[in-house]
């Protein structure tokens, strides 16, 4: 079950996650060429604390269903990448939909704390030209998945 | 350094991170059709999200074909990337390159300490956690179980007069096996396991012990 600060998630098997990934990890990270960038930054990811992990997970899943894989998608053609993908986007579908980030006003100041750590997130991406960017954050789902494993209990 | 000639010599090849307990350690063969030539290497590597290469200053025209790199690539929450090119008089290879790695998904976690007591009908198991590379040996010593706070163990018992394997997976250090059969060699070994992507594991040698005589059947004779 994941626990992201109030937030419980239970029903996701995370090596289900791991295993899909890995499976195109070297694929996907190889089309990856500019290396100078890194979207999910130490700033991004690092010291985030339990309340705020709900918001920043919910916000960054998110992304990653409606902007990259569903951008991504298209480029697929390699079936391997289509299973991983597929079993990828139904986890992130299952996990998002089982997030309740609390909308108290006692929580705004640490909800606007995650979402500044996500527009950090965004805004990198947006730098990039579209293309590239889409092809980081693929590659990237290893340092996303290592994140949320910190919240993950067998 | 002498300025050469890039692409005059084939690459080298097969260059990839051989990495246990975080000592990060770089491989690659010689470039092919090079017998017999003294050709020496130079290494450099890249923290993913950074902006340069940076020079390995141990593996500048070396001529063996590894390269230890724990200590540039001691931060195991980082990627990199490392390249080697072949240098031979006046001439060098273009740059050979490894995949993204990342340290902290990809080490292996090598096998713990075992430490075996019997008893009659009993074995008593203590793990020890590996121990994480250090740069220098009177460093702290940091276990692996302090990096990796899932760690587990895959401990296997092996009965040698009935020949059956049993196994049991343990997330403490300590298993007592009380259900045995007394005057009885087992023999156990033990690996490293970690929750998350895939990893090679590295098995502990096999150790051996023997139960004790049954006290009953020692005082009936």
């Amino acid at each position: 079950e994941f626990r992201f600060g109030p937030c419980r998630v239970e029903g996701v098997v995370l090596s289900e996650l791991w295993e899909a990934f890995w499976a195109v990890k070297n694929t996907l990270q190889t089309q990856d060429n500019i290396t100078s960038v890194q979207l999910l930054k130490p700033q991004v990811l690092q010291d985030v604390s339990d309340a705020e992990s709900c918001y920043l997970v919910h916000s960054l899943l998110k992304f990653y269903l409606n902007t990259v894989f569903k951008n991504y998608h298209n480029k697929i053609a390699k079936v391997k990448i289509l299973k991983s993908f597929s079993s990828l986007a139904n986890n992130f579908i299952v996990i998002v939909s089982k997030l309740q980030p609390s909308k108290e006003k006692d929580m705004l100041s640490i909800s606007e704390r995650a979402h500044r750590r996500f527009l950090l997130f965004r805004r990198t991406f947006k730098q990039m030209g579209t293309e590239a960017a889409l092809v980081k954050a693929v590659g990237e789902v290893d340092i996303l998945l290592t994140w949320m494993q910190k919240f993950y209990q067998l | 350094a002498v300025p050469c000639v890039s692409g005059g010599l084939p690459k080298p090849t097969n260059i990839t991170f051989l990495s246990i307990n975080m000592k990060n350690v770089l491989h690659w063969n010689p470039p092919e059709g090079l017998r017999g030539v003294e050709v020496t290497y130079t290494v450099q590597y890249f923290i993913y999200g950074q902006k340069q290469w940076l020079g390995a200053s141990e593996c500048r025209s070396i001529s063996r074909t590894y390269c230890d790199l724990s200590a540039e690539t001691s931060d195991y929450e980082h990627q990199y990337y490392a390249k080697v090119k072949a240098i031979w008089e006046t001439k060098c290879s273009e740059w050979a390159e490894t995949r993204r790695f990342y340290p902290f998904l990809e080490t292996q976690v090598g096998p713990p300490k075992v430490a075996l007591t019997a008893g009659e009908k009993s074995i008593s198991i203590v793990l020890t956690a590996p121990k994480k590379w250090q740069r220098h040996p009177n460093d702290d010593t940091v276990s692996m179980q302090q990096i990796y706070s899932s760690l587990k163990y895959n401990v296997f018992l092996y009965n040698t007069k009935s020949r059956r394997m049993w196994s049991q997976c343990i997330a403490n250090s300590t298993l007592e096996l009380s259900w045995l059969e007394p005057n009885t060699l087992y023999c156990v070994h033990v690996e490293s396991f970690v929750p998350g992507p895939p990893r090679l594991t590295l098995p502990s040698q096999k150790q051996c012990i023997s139960t004790l005589e049954d006290q009953m059947s020692a005082l009936k004779v």
